[in-house]
């Protein structure tokens, strides 16, 4: 038994149960092991465990996205390939998805701890797929790459006017608001 | 009105959760009676009826600020400072955001950000049309502007204030100017 498989079970039953009814007895019973196990590993008890799947999940989100562009070259071609596959996964992720309609206010909180760790991650991302590109001579890349971050997971978040399932709006997006900034005219 | 505002004051004292219509009564110098008259939905039509008024008084600060302006750069960046210091200025949304994230955040997160954006759009666009004439352009460059600012009410950064004239205005000509299609 490890911890990782009381954060899949403690998921499982998020998808059953929701966030607020979950309790400790129920992900032991899920990974057939006592409440007092359960405590063993986590002693912050449910606000550990919760806290700990989502930190799991967004890392997991990280690296599907850092896979779903490493193909990319061109770095306004690693702008619109996230938003395009960062837009799908969490349009796409039916657990997400139910509990932003049922339990909002139990999940945002959580999730801003981890968009100040994400923000990082995606910026640290970006500073090495900057290197490839051909930047405007006197550029702050810190400060670029944090305008840049924050507008990525702005949209990530919630598209507003533009349709990021379409590529062609996409790459609208980041030539005209992402871009131009930032490169060589 | 003097009950929003002792809503208000509440809020900013003990939060949402803890806010009942006495105090507000109380806070308001008026009868639980008077409350529950204007207010027959309560607590929640209340704090709608104060969640509005809030929105319309920022609008109407940003639209003062975007008439004074002499050309975009200022627009903007006059816009963008007075959102942002009126929001840290708000003892309310302050304690909310401090200690009942889960009221607040929902409102500026995912599909509920989509309708707060529009109606963003639908207000801001009309007020820049002094200086980008084309209104998708306009629209586009309003919800643009409103992100940074959500972006920075939400993660804050410890080297940037969006309250500092020159801060803001470095980071409309470094990164938002350079974007948009303009004169009007």
């Amino acid at each position: 038994m490890s911890r990782q498989s009381l954060l899949e079970a403690t998921l499982a039953c998020v998808a059953r149960y929701g966030l607020a009814k979950t309790t400790m007895e129920d992900v032991g019973r899920e990974a057939g092991l006592s409440r007092a196990t359960v405590y063993r590993y986590f002693p912050g008890g449910k606000d550990q465990l919760l806290a700990e799947v989502v930190a799991w999940q967004v890392g997991a989100f990280y690296g599907d996205l850092t896979r779903a562009v490493a193909g990319q070259r061109d770095f306004a071609d690693v702008l619109v390939e996230t938003l395009v596959f960062a837009h799908r996964a969490i349009e796409e992720h039916a657990l997400l998805q139910k509990i932003l309609d049922t339990e909002p206010e139990r999940l945002l909180p959580m999730l801003t701890t981890e968009s100040n760790r994400l923000l990082a991650l995606v910026k640290q991302f970006l500073v090495l797929a900057m290197q490839r590109a051909p930047l405007r001579a006197g550029l702050d890349g810190d400060a670029a790459a944090d305008y840049l971050a924050r507008m990525l997971l702005s949209h990530i978040g919630a598209q507003g006017r533009w349709d990021l399932t379409d590529r062609a709006e996409v790459r609208k997006l980041v030539e005209t608001q992402l871009l131009p900034g930032l490169l060589e005219q | 009105m003097g009950v929003l505002d002792a809503a208000l004051r509440c809020v900013a004292r003990w939060g949402l959760t803890k806010t009942t219509l006495d105090d507000v009564a109380k806070e308001a110098g008026c009868s639980r009676a008077t409350v529950y008259r204007a207010f027959p939905g309560g607590k929640d039509a209340l704090f709608d009826a104060v969640g509005e008024r809030e929105l319309t008084t920022l609008f109407a600060a940003v639209a003062d600020a975007v008439h004074a302006a002499a050309d975009l750069e200022d627009a903007l960046v006059g816009a963008i400072t007075t959102v942002s210091a009126r929001l840290q200025n708000h003892a309310a949304l302050q304690f909310l955001l401090a200690h009942e994230p889960g009221l607040v955040l929902p409102q500026l997160a995912f599909h509920q950000l989509d309708a707060l954006l529009a109606r963003i759009r639908a207000f801001g666009a009309p007020l820049l049309a002094r200086f980008i004439a084309d209104d998708d352009e306009a629209a586009r460059t309003v919800e643009w502007v409103a992100r940074i600012v959500l972006s920075y009410l939400c993660t804050p950064a410890a080297g940037m204030q969006l309250t500092d004239d020159a801060a803001v205005r470095k980071l409309v000509r470094s990164f938002v100017l350079p974007g948009l299609l303009q004169p009007a």
